[in-house]
Protein backbone atom coordinates (compact mmCIF):
# COMPACT_ATOMS: atom_id res chain seq x y z
CA UNK A 1 0.00 0.00 0.00
CA UNK A 2 1.24 3.50 -0.86
CA UNK A 3 1.41 6.22 1.77
CA UNK A 4 0.58 9.91 1.81
CA UNK A 5 1.96 12.94 3.61
CA UNK A 6 0.85 16.57 3.66
CA UNK A 7 1.98 19.71 5.42
CA UNK A 8 -0.28 22.76 5.55
CA UNK A 9 0.97 25.98 7.12
CA UNK A 10 0.12 29.66 7.49
CA UNK A 11 3.17 30.73 5.50
CA UNK A 12 5.78 29.04 3.36
CA UNK A 13 7.29 26.17 5.29
CA UNK A 14 9.79 23.38 4.79
CA UNK A 15 9.67 19.90 6.29
CA UNK A 16 13.32 18.80 6.71
CA UNK A 17 12.44 16.57 9.67
CA UNK A 18 8.97 15.25 8.81
CA UNK A 19 9.56 14.34 5.15
CA UNK A 20 12.62 12.08 5.71
CA UNK A 21 10.85 10.50 8.67
CA UNK A 22 7.85 9.85 6.45
CA UNK A 23 10.14 8.23 3.88
CA UNK A 24 11.74 6.06 6.56
CA UNK A 25 8.46 4.93 8.09
CA UNK A 26 6.92 4.28 4.69
CA UNK A 27 10.04 2.53 3.43
CA UNK A 28 8.24 -0.68 2.54
CA UNK A 29 6.89 1.23 -0.45
CA UNK A 30 9.56 0.45 -3.04
CA UNK A 31 8.19 1.79 -6.29
CA UNK A 32 8.82 5.51 -6.42
CA UNK A 33 8.18 8.76 -4.64
CA UNK A 34 7.10 12.33 -5.28
CA UNK A 35 6.98 15.71 -3.58
CA UNK A 36 4.47 18.33 -4.77
CA UNK A 37 4.34 21.96 -3.74
CA UNK A 38 3.17 25.39 -4.90
CA UNK A 39 5.11 28.47 -5.92
CA UNK A 40 3.26 31.68 -6.84
CA UNK A 41 0.05 29.73 -7.38
CA UNK A 42 1.58 27.12 -9.67
CA UNK A 43 1.99 23.46 -8.77
CA UNK A 44 5.38 21.80 -9.09
CA UNK A 45 6.35 18.16 -8.62
CA UNK A 46 9.68 16.39 -8.17
CA UNK A 47 9.37 12.64 -8.47
CA UNK A 48 11.30 9.47 -9.07
CA UNK A 49 10.70 5.79 -9.82
CA UNK A 50 13.46 4.81 -7.41
CA UNK A 51 13.07 3.54 -3.87
CA UNK A 52 12.57 6.30 -1.35
CA UNK A 53 14.62 4.41 1.22
CA UNK A 54 17.80 2.62 0.28
CA UNK A 55 19.45 0.37 2.85
CA UNK A 56 20.11 2.61 5.84
CA UNK A 57 19.31 5.94 4.27
CA UNK A 58 16.63 8.06 2.65
CA UNK A 59 17.04 8.74 -1.08
CA UNK A 60 19.57 11.55 -1.49
CA UNK A 61 17.32 13.75 -3.63
CA UNK A 62 14.36 13.25 -1.31
CA UNK A 63 16.44 14.43 1.64
CA UNK A 64 17.71 17.47 -0.21
CA UNK A 65 14.24 18.39 -1.47
CA UNK A 66 12.90 18.07 2.07
CA UNK A 67 15.34 20.79 3.13
CA UNK A 68 14.76 23.07 0.17
CA UNK A 69 11.09 22.89 -0.87
CA UNK A 70 9.23 25.78 0.78
CA UNK A 71 5.49 26.14 0.37
CA UNK A 72 2.30 26.68 2.36
CA UNK A 73 1.24 23.24 1.15
CA UNK A 74 3.51 20.25 0.56
CA UNK A 75 2.21 16.86 -0.52
CA UNK A 76 4.32 13.74 -0.71
CA UNK A 77 3.62 10.19 -1.86
CA UNK A 78 5.61 6.99 -1.64
CA UNK A 79 4.46 4.26 -3.94
CA UNK A 80 3.78 0.57 -3.70
CA UNK A 81 2.61 -0.35 -7.17
CA UNK A 82 -0.85 -1.86 -7.46
CA UNK A 83 -1.76 -0.37 -10.85
CA UNK A 84 0.37 0.88 -13.75
CA UNK A 85 4.08 0.56 -14.46
CA UNK A 86 6.97 1.41 -12.17
CA UNK A 87 8.29 4.59 -13.75
CA UNK A 88 8.45 8.30 -13.07
CA UNK A 89 5.19 9.01 -14.90
CA UNK A 90 3.30 6.78 -12.49
CA UNK A 91 4.75 8.35 -9.37
CA UNK A 92 2.44 10.80 -7.61
CA UNK A 93 1.51 13.61 -7.09
CA UNK A 94 -0.06 14.34 -10.47
CA UNK A 95 -0.81 17.86 -11.73
CA UNK A 96 -3.77 19.09 -13.78
CA UNK A 97 -5.04 22.62 -14.36
CA UNK A 98 -8.79 23.19 -14.11
CA UNK A 99 -11.35 25.49 -12.50
CA UNK A 100 -8.80 28.31 -12.72
CA UNK A 101 -6.09 26.59 -10.66
CA UNK A 102 -3.27 24.09 -10.75
CA UNK A 103 -4.22 21.05 -8.69
CA UNK A 104 -2.04 18.40 -7.08
CA UNK A 105 -3.41 14.90 -6.54
CA UNK A 106 -1.95 11.92 -4.71
CA UNK A 107 -3.81 8.67 -4.09
CA UNK A 108 -3.48 5.62 -1.92
CA UNK A 109 -5.68 2.57 -2.35
CA UNK A 110 -6.89 0.10 -4.95
CA UNK A 111 -9.66 1.01 -7.37
CA UNK A 112 -9.26 -1.24 -10.45
CA UNK A 113 -12.79 -0.47 -11.64
CA UNK A 114 -11.88 3.11 -12.54
CA UNK A 115 -9.05 2.03 -14.86
CA UNK A 116 -11.68 1.78 -17.62
CA UNK A 117 -12.67 5.45 -17.29
CA UNK A 118 -11.83 7.55 -20.33
CA UNK A 119 -11.88 11.32 -20.06
CA UNK A 120 -12.77 13.66 -22.89
CA UNK A 121 -10.33 16.19 -21.45
CA UNK A 122 -6.61 16.37 -20.84
CA UNK A 123 -5.11 13.14 -19.52
CA UNK A 124 -2.47 12.72 -16.85
CA UNK A 125 0.53 12.38 -19.16
CA UNK A 126 2.04 8.92 -19.42
CA UNK A 127 0.12 7.37 -16.53
CA UNK A 128 -2.12 4.32 -17.00
CA UNK A 129 -3.24 3.66 -13.44
CA UNK A 130 -6.33 3.81 -11.28
CA UNK A 131 -4.94 6.93 -9.57
CA UNK A 132 -4.53 8.85 -12.82
CA UNK A 133 -8.06 7.94 -13.91
CA UNK A 134 -9.46 8.89 -10.49
CA UNK A 135 -7.89 12.35 -10.77
CA UNK A 136 -9.28 12.81 -14.28
CA UNK A 137 -12.71 11.64 -13.14
CA UNK A 138 -12.77 14.10 -10.23
CA UNK A 139 -11.61 16.93 -12.49
CA UNK A 140 -14.33 16.10 -15.05
CA UNK A 141 -17.02 15.97 -12.35
CA UNK A 142 -15.99 19.30 -10.84
CA UNK A 143 -15.99 21.01 -14.24
CA UNK A 144 -19.36 19.50 -15.11
CA UNK A 145 -20.94 20.58 -11.81
CA UNK A 146 -19.59 24.11 -12.28
CA UNK A 147 -21.02 24.35 -15.78
CA UNK A 148 -24.47 23.21 -14.66
CA UNK A 149 -24.78 25.94 -12.05
CA UNK A 150 -25.14 29.67 -12.70
CA UNK A 151 -24.62 30.41 -9.01
CA UNK A 152 -21.18 29.82 -7.52
CA UNK A 153 -20.99 26.34 -6.01
CA UNK A 154 -18.85 25.97 -2.90
CA UNK A 155 -15.63 24.13 -3.63
CA UNK A 156 -16.24 21.65 -0.81
CA UNK A 157 -19.53 20.64 -2.46
CA UNK A 158 -17.85 20.22 -5.85
CA UNK A 159 -15.20 17.89 -4.47
CA UNK A 160 -17.63 16.00 -2.22
CA UNK A 161 -20.22 15.44 -4.92
CA UNK A 162 -17.58 14.38 -7.44
CA UNK A 163 -16.11 11.94 -4.95
CA UNK A 164 -19.49 10.49 -3.97
CA UNK A 165 -20.25 9.82 -7.64
CA UNK A 166 -16.83 8.26 -8.18
CA UNK A 167 -17.31 5.82 -5.32
CA UNK A 168 -20.76 4.93 -6.51
CA UNK A 169 -19.78 4.49 -10.16
CA UNK A 170 -16.35 2.99 -9.58
CA UNK A 171 -16.26 1.35 -6.16
CA UNK A 172 -12.83 0.97 -4.61
CA UNK A 173 -10.46 2.02 -1.88
CA UNK A 174 -9.69 5.70 -2.10
CA UNK A 175 -7.48 7.75 0.18
CA UNK A 176 -6.51 10.89 -1.62
CA UNK A 177 -5.09 14.37 -1.19
CA UNK A 178 -6.21 17.06 -3.62
CA UNK A 179 -5.00 20.65 -3.41
CA UNK A 180 -5.18 23.92 -5.33
CA UNK A 181 -2.49 25.55 -3.19
CA UNK A 182 -5.01 27.17 -0.84
CA UNK A 183 -6.90 24.20 0.53
CA UNK A 184 -6.10 20.49 0.87
CA UNK A 185 -9.04 18.16 0.43
CA UNK A 186 -8.32 14.87 2.16
CA UNK A 187 -10.69 11.99 1.52
CA UNK A 188 -10.61 8.54 3.03
CA UNK A 189 -12.84 5.49 2.75
CA UNK A 190 -10.26 2.97 3.96
CA UNK A 191 -7.37 3.12 6.43
CA UNK A 192 -7.11 6.57 8.09
CA UNK A 193 -5.52 9.98 8.20
CA UNK A 194 -3.38 10.89 11.21
CA UNK A 195 -3.21 14.61 11.97
CA UNK A 196 -0.98 16.68 14.23
CA UNK A 197 -0.97 20.43 14.64
CA UNK A 198 1.92 22.34 16.18
CA UNK A 199 4.41 19.49 16.61
CA UNK A 200 7.23 20.19 19.01
CA UNK A 201 9.44 17.48 17.56
CA UNK A 202 8.82 17.94 13.86
CA UNK A 203 7.84 21.00 11.86
CA UNK A 204 5.02 23.35 12.85
CA UNK A 205 1.90 23.73 10.78
CA UNK A 206 -0.57 20.90 10.34
CA UNK A 207 0.92 17.51 9.47
CA UNK A 208 -1.15 14.74 7.94
CA UNK A 209 -0.25 11.19 6.96
CA UNK A 210 -1.82 7.83 6.22
CA UNK A 211 0.79 6.10 8.40
CA UNK A 212 -1.04 4.39 11.23
CA UNK A 213 1.18 5.66 14.05
CA UNK A 214 1.88 9.10 12.66
CA UNK A 215 5.46 10.37 12.47
CA UNK A 216 6.27 10.99 16.13
CA UNK A 217 5.22 9.90 19.60
CA UNK A 218 3.07 13.01 20.02
CA UNK A 219 -0.73 13.06 20.22
CA UNK A 220 -1.82 12.46 16.63
CA UNK A 221 -5.54 12.54 15.93
CA UNK A 222 -6.94 9.63 13.96
CA UNK A 223 -9.60 10.51 11.43
CA UNK A 224 -11.39 7.75 9.55
CA UNK A 225 -14.81 7.16 8.06
CA UNK A 226 -17.52 5.95 10.36
CA UNK A 227 -18.92 2.53 9.60
CA UNK A 228 -22.23 4.03 8.47
CA UNK A 229 -20.66 6.45 5.97
CA UNK A 230 -19.21 6.10 2.47
CA UNK A 231 -16.19 8.09 3.47
CA UNK A 232 -14.84 11.13 5.28
CA UNK A 233 -13.88 14.41 3.61
CA UNK A 234 -11.70 17.07 5.25
CA UNK A 235 -10.85 20.54 3.99
CA UNK A 236 -7.62 21.86 5.49
CA UNK A 237 -6.49 25.47 5.17
CA UNK A 238 -3.63 27.01 7.09
CA UNK A 239 -3.18 24.94 10.24
CA UNK A 240 -6.81 23.89 10.68
CA UNK A 241 -9.36 21.38 9.54
CA UNK A 242 -11.83 24.01 8.38
CA UNK A 243 -14.61 21.68 7.21
CA UNK A 244 -15.18 18.01 7.99
CA UNK A 245 -18.06 15.98 6.61
CA UNK A 246 -19.02 12.33 6.27
CA UNK A 247 -20.19 11.35 2.79
CA UNK B 1 -26.03 22.85 12.66
CA UNK B 2 -27.06 21.65 9.24
CA UNK B 3 -24.44 20.61 6.78
CA UNK B 4 -26.28 21.38 3.57
CA UNK B 5 -26.04 24.58 1.62
CA UNK B 6 -29.77 25.14 1.42
CA UNK B 7 -29.63 28.90 1.46
CA UNK B 8 -30.93 31.55 -0.83
CA UNK B 9 -28.55 32.67 -3.56
CA UNK B 10 -29.52 34.91 -6.44
CA UNK B 11 -27.69 36.89 -9.02
CA UNK B 12 -27.86 40.60 -8.38
CA UNK B 13 -30.29 42.44 -10.69
CA UNK B 14 -27.41 44.30 -12.31
CA UNK B 15 -25.85 41.04 -13.35
CA UNK B 16 -28.08 39.45 -15.98
CA UNK B 17 -29.43 35.90 -16.03
CA UNK B 18 -30.55 34.12 -12.91
CA UNK B 19 -29.66 30.54 -12.16
CA UNK B 20 -29.58 27.93 -9.42
CA UNK B 21 -28.92 24.31 -8.52
CA UNK B 22 -30.41 21.67 -6.28
CA UNK B 23 -28.35 22.90 -3.38
CA UNK B 24 -28.50 26.63 -4.04
CA UNK B 25 -31.99 28.01 -3.93
CA UNK B 26 -32.83 30.57 -6.59
CA UNK B 27 -34.35 33.78 -5.29
CA UNK B 28 -36.32 35.89 -7.75
CA UNK B 29 -37.00 38.66 -5.25
CA UNK B 30 -33.90 40.74 -4.61
CA UNK B 31 -35.68 43.18 -2.31
CA UNK B 32 -34.04 43.43 1.10
CA UNK B 33 -36.16 41.90 3.87
CA UNK B 34 -34.56 44.10 6.49
CA UNK B 35 -35.95 47.37 5.25
CA UNK B 36 -36.26 49.86 8.05
CA UNK B 37 -33.10 48.51 9.61
CA UNK B 38 -30.79 49.14 6.64
CA UNK B 39 -30.89 52.91 7.00
CA UNK B 40 -28.92 52.92 10.25
CA UNK B 41 -26.40 50.23 9.52
CA UNK B 42 -22.67 50.16 9.10
CA UNK B 43 -21.22 48.40 6.05
CA UNK B 44 -18.44 45.85 5.69
CA UNK B 45 -16.27 44.58 2.88
CA UNK B 46 -14.02 41.53 2.79
CA UNK B 47 -11.49 40.81 0.06
CA UNK B 48 -9.87 37.39 -0.18
CA UNK B 49 -7.13 36.45 -2.62
CA UNK B 50 -4.78 33.56 -3.25
CA UNK B 51 -1.80 35.90 -3.03
CA UNK B 52 -1.11 39.20 -1.35
CA UNK B 53 -3.37 41.80 -2.90
CA UNK B 54 -3.38 45.59 -2.88
CA UNK B 55 -6.99 46.86 -2.81
CA UNK B 56 -6.41 50.20 -4.54
CA UNK B 57 -9.53 49.84 -6.66
CA UNK B 58 -12.14 48.31 -4.40
CA UNK B 59 -11.45 49.97 -1.06
CA UNK B 60 -12.10 53.50 -2.41
CA UNK B 61 -15.21 52.20 -4.19
CA UNK B 62 -16.40 50.76 -0.90
CA UNK B 63 -15.79 54.07 0.86
CA UNK B 64 -17.70 55.90 -1.82
CA UNK B 65 -20.67 53.51 -1.72
CA UNK B 66 -20.62 53.48 2.06
CA UNK B 67 -20.44 57.24 2.34
CA UNK B 68 -23.76 57.36 4.18
CA UNK B 69 -21.91 55.93 7.18
CA UNK B 70 -20.37 59.07 8.58
CA UNK B 71 -18.81 58.01 11.83
CA UNK B 72 -15.50 56.36 11.22
CA UNK B 73 -13.79 53.61 9.33
CA UNK B 74 -11.37 50.76 9.80
CA UNK B 75 -9.25 48.48 7.65
CA UNK B 76 -7.90 45.16 8.86
CA UNK B 77 -5.28 43.06 7.10
CA UNK B 78 -2.53 40.52 7.75
CA UNK B 79 1.24 40.80 7.63
CA UNK B 80 3.25 37.64 8.25
CA UNK B 81 0.25 36.02 9.89
CA UNK B 82 -0.39 38.89 12.29
CA UNK B 83 -3.66 40.84 12.10
CA UNK B 84 -3.17 44.59 11.89
CA UNK B 85 -5.79 47.34 11.97
CA UNK B 86 -5.90 50.99 10.94
CA UNK B 87 -8.97 52.87 12.16
CA UNK B 88 -10.22 56.44 12.26
CA UNK B 89 -13.23 58.18 13.87
CA UNK B 90 -13.39 60.54 10.89
CA UNK B 91 -15.79 60.34 7.99
CA UNK B 92 -14.68 57.95 5.28
CA UNK B 93 -16.00 60.33 2.63
CA UNK B 94 -15.68 63.91 3.82
CA UNK B 95 -16.83 66.46 1.27
CA UNK B 96 -16.27 65.20 -2.23
CA UNK B 97 -13.58 62.58 -1.91
CA UNK B 98 -12.51 59.50 -0.01
CA UNK B 99 -10.60 60.19 3.22
CA UNK B 100 -6.96 60.77 2.33
CA UNK B 101 -5.54 58.17 4.70
CA UNK B 102 -8.08 55.60 3.55
CA UNK B 103 -6.95 56.19 -0.04
CA UNK B 104 -3.28 55.93 0.85
CA UNK B 105 -3.83 52.72 2.83
CA UNK B 106 -5.71 51.27 -0.13
CA UNK B 107 -2.59 51.78 -2.24
CA UNK B 108 -0.18 50.34 0.31
CA UNK B 109 -1.85 47.38 2.06
CA UNK B 110 -0.68 44.05 0.65
CA UNK B 111 -2.50 41.07 2.16
CA UNK B 112 -4.33 37.90 1.18
CA UNK B 113 -7.26 38.92 3.38
CA UNK B 114 -8.53 42.47 3.87
CA UNK B 115 -11.59 43.51 5.90
CA UNK B 116 -12.93 47.06 5.89
CA UNK B 117 -15.73 48.61 7.92
CA UNK B 118 -17.47 51.97 7.69
CA UNK B 119 -19.44 52.99 10.71
CA UNK B 120 -22.70 54.67 11.60
CA UNK B 121 -23.03 55.68 15.26
CA UNK B 122 -26.81 55.30 15.06
CA UNK B 123 -26.31 51.55 15.12
CA UNK B 124 -25.16 51.73 18.69
CA UNK B 125 -21.47 52.48 18.45
CA UNK B 126 -19.47 55.34 19.87
CA UNK B 127 -16.61 57.38 18.56
CA UNK B 128 -13.24 55.71 18.56
CA UNK B 129 -14.52 52.15 18.32
CA UNK B 130 -14.19 51.50 14.62
CA UNK B 131 -13.82 47.90 13.61
CA UNK B 132 -12.24 45.57 12.74
CA UNK B 133 -11.11 44.31 16.15
CA UNK B 134 -8.26 41.87 16.67
CA UNK B 135 -7.73 39.05 19.17
CA UNK B 136 -5.18 36.24 19.28
CA UNK B 137 -6.43 32.76 20.15
CA UNK B 138 -6.16 29.15 18.95
CA UNK B 139 -2.71 29.90 17.53
CA UNK B 140 -4.10 32.50 15.14
CA UNK B 141 -4.42 36.24 14.98
CA UNK B 142 -8.08 37.02 14.16
CA UNK B 143 -9.95 39.97 12.65
CA UNK B 144 -13.62 40.64 13.40
CA UNK B 145 -16.05 43.19 11.98
CA UNK B 146 -19.78 43.25 12.60
CA UNK B 147 -22.87 45.15 11.55
CA UNK B 148 -26.29 44.88 13.14
CA UNK B 149 -28.08 45.60 16.37
CA UNK B 150 -28.02 43.13 19.27
CA UNK B 151 -29.74 43.88 22.55
CA UNK B 152 -28.30 42.73 25.84
CA UNK B 153 -24.91 41.44 24.78
CA UNK B 154 -23.24 44.56 26.15
CA UNK B 155 -23.71 42.86 29.54
CA UNK B 156 -21.58 39.88 28.50
CA UNK B 157 -18.34 39.61 30.44
CA UNK B 158 -15.61 37.32 29.17
CA UNK B 159 -13.54 35.21 31.55
CA UNK B 160 -10.69 34.91 29.09
CA UNK B 161 -7.82 37.23 28.35
CA UNK B 162 -7.20 39.48 26.62
CA UNK B 163 -10.36 41.59 26.80
CA UNK B 164 -11.25 44.27 24.30
CA UNK B 165 -11.30 47.57 26.14
CA UNK B 166 -13.98 49.28 24.06
CA UNK B 167 -17.51 49.31 25.49
CA UNK B 168 -19.44 48.33 22.39
CA UNK B 169 -21.47 45.23 21.78
CA UNK B 170 -19.48 44.22 18.68
CA UNK B 171 -16.47 43.72 20.95
CA UNK B 172 -18.59 41.58 23.27
CA UNK B 173 -19.77 39.48 20.28
CA UNK B 174 -16.15 38.88 19.26
CA UNK B 175 -15.23 37.90 22.83
CA UNK B 176 -18.28 35.63 23.05
CA UNK B 177 -17.29 33.79 19.87
CA UNK B 178 -13.66 33.55 21.00
CA UNK B 179 -14.80 32.12 24.34
CA UNK B 180 -17.02 29.56 22.60
CA UNK B 181 -14.20 28.37 20.37
CA UNK B 182 -11.82 28.15 23.32
CA UNK B 183 -14.31 26.11 25.33
CA UNK B 184 -15.30 23.76 22.51
CA UNK B 185 -11.87 22.60 21.33
CA UNK B 186 -10.61 21.08 24.59
CA UNK B 187 -13.76 18.97 24.69
CA UNK B 188 -13.49 17.81 21.08
CA UNK B 189 -10.28 18.35 19.13
CA UNK B 190 -11.85 16.54 16.16
CA UNK B 191 -14.20 19.45 15.50
CA UNK B 192 -13.68 21.41 12.33
CA UNK B 193 -13.44 25.19 12.65
CA UNK B 194 -16.69 25.52 10.70
CA UNK B 195 -18.57 23.22 13.06
CA UNK B 196 -17.11 24.80 16.19
CA UNK B 197 -17.92 28.31 15.02
CA UNK B 198 -21.38 27.17 13.94
CA UNK B 199 -22.07 25.88 17.44
CA UNK B 200 -20.79 29.16 18.90
CA UNK B 201 -22.97 31.22 16.59
CA UNK B 202 -25.99 29.06 17.32
CA UNK B 203 -25.53 29.68 21.05
CA UNK B 204 -24.89 33.38 20.46
CA UNK B 205 -28.05 33.90 18.45
CA UNK B 206 -30.11 31.89 20.94
CA UNK B 207 -28.73 33.66 24.00
CA UNK B 208 -28.58 37.14 22.49
CA UNK B 209 -31.15 37.38 19.69
CA UNK B 210 -30.56 40.22 17.27
CA UNK B 211 -29.33 41.23 13.85
CA UNK B 212 -25.93 39.84 12.97
CA UNK B 213 -23.76 40.20 9.89
CA UNK B 214 -20.09 39.63 10.59
CA UNK B 215 -16.72 38.62 9.20
CA UNK B 216 -14.30 36.58 11.29
CA UNK B 217 -10.95 35.88 9.64
CA UNK B 218 -7.56 34.41 10.37
CA UNK B 219 -4.63 34.56 7.96
CA UNK B 220 -6.04 31.72 5.84
CA UNK B 221 -9.85 31.78 5.84
CA UNK B 222 -12.79 34.16 6.26
CA UNK B 223 -16.02 33.10 7.95
CA UNK B 224 -19.01 35.26 7.10
CA UNK B 225 -22.32 34.99 8.94
CA UNK B 226 -25.57 36.88 8.43
CA UNK B 227 -29.07 36.45 9.75
CA UNK B 228 -30.71 39.58 8.44
CA UNK B 229 -28.90 41.36 5.63
CA UNK B 230 -27.61 39.96 2.39
CA UNK B 231 -24.03 39.52 1.38
CA UNK B 232 -23.13 40.33 -2.20
CA UNK B 233 -20.32 38.23 -3.68
CA UNK B 234 -18.15 38.86 -6.73
CA UNK B 235 -15.21 36.90 -8.09
CA UNK B 236 -12.91 39.14 -10.09
CA UNK B 237 -9.89 38.34 -12.25
CA UNK B 238 -6.90 40.53 -11.38
CA UNK B 239 -3.40 40.52 -12.81
CA UNK B 240 -2.09 38.83 -9.65
CA UNK B 241 -4.85 36.20 -9.78
CA UNK B 242 -8.52 36.03 -8.85
CA UNK B 243 -10.01 37.73 -5.82
CA UNK B 244 -13.34 37.26 -4.06
CA UNK B 245 -15.22 40.27 -2.71
CA UNK B 246 -18.03 40.09 -0.14
CA UNK B 247 -19.92 43.16 0.99
CA UNK B 248 -23.09 44.29 2.69
CA UNK B 249 -23.30 47.34 0.43
CA UNK B 250 -26.71 46.83 -1.10
CA UNK B 251 -25.93 47.62 -4.71
CA UNK B 252 -22.46 46.04 -4.75
CA UNK B 253 -19.35 48.00 -5.67
CA UNK B 254 -19.51 47.76 -9.45
CA UNK B 255 -21.95 46.92 -12.24
CA UNK B 256 -20.57 43.37 -12.48
CA UNK B 257 -22.43 40.13 -11.80
CA UNK B 258 -22.69 40.20 -8.03
CA UNK B 259 -24.39 37.23 -6.41
CA UNK B 260 -26.72 37.95 -3.52
CA UNK B 261 -26.64 35.52 -0.61
CA UNK B 262 -29.09 35.79 2.22
CA UNK B 263 -30.47 33.47 4.87
CA UNK B 264 -33.71 31.64 4.44
CA UNK B 265 -36.46 33.03 6.55
CA UNK B 266 -36.94 30.75 9.51
CA UNK B 267 -33.27 29.72 9.71
CA UNK B 268 -30.89 31.07 12.34
CA UNK B 269 -28.66 32.39 9.60
CA UNK B 270 -26.21 31.54 6.87
CA UNK B 271 -22.50 30.97 7.27
CA UNK B 272 -19.97 30.79 4.50
CA UNK B 273 -16.28 30.01 4.42
CA UNK B 274 -13.89 31.61 1.95
CA UNK B 275 -10.33 30.48 1.20
CA UNK B 276 -8.41 32.55 -1.32
CA UNK B 277 -10.74 33.51 -4.17
CA UNK B 278 -12.86 30.41 -3.56
CA UNK B 279 -16.18 30.04 -1.79
CA UNK B 280 -15.18 26.94 0.14
CA UNK B 281 -18.35 26.11 2.04
CA UNK B 282 -21.85 27.40 2.60
CA UNK B 283 -24.48 26.28 5.06
CA UNK B 284 -27.25 27.08 7.48
CA UNK B 285 -26.64 27.52 11.18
Amino acid sequence: MCDLFALSAKTNFSAPKALPLFAFRASKNMDGWGIGYFRKGHAFVEKSAQRVYMPDRVHDSYQRLARVVSSRIIISHVRFRTSGAVDECHAHPFVLNFCGSDWLFAHNGKAPAIETYRTQGEVVAGAASDSARAFEYLRDQMISLCRKSAAPLPLFDLVSQGTARMIEEYPGDYNYLLSNGLVIFAFTNHRQFMLLEGSRKLEGGLLLTTLEKGLSDEKWLRMARSSSAQGLMLAVSGTDVVVRRSL
Amino acid sequence: MNGSADVAVSQHPSGGALGGTATLCLTQDPEPFYQGVRQIMCDVLAISAGHNYTPKQYLPLFAERGRGNMDGWGIGFFREGQALVETSPEQVYPGYQVHESFQRLARVIDSRIIIAHVRCSLSGHHRGDSHPFTLDFLDHSWLFAHVGVVEGIDQYRTRNEPRLEVEVYSARIFEYLRDQLLSLYPMNPYLSLYTALGVGVERLVSEYPGHYAFFLANESVIFAFCNFRQFLLLREAETVGDILLITTVEEGLSPNNWFALRPEEGSRGTMLVVAGPELLHLGKV
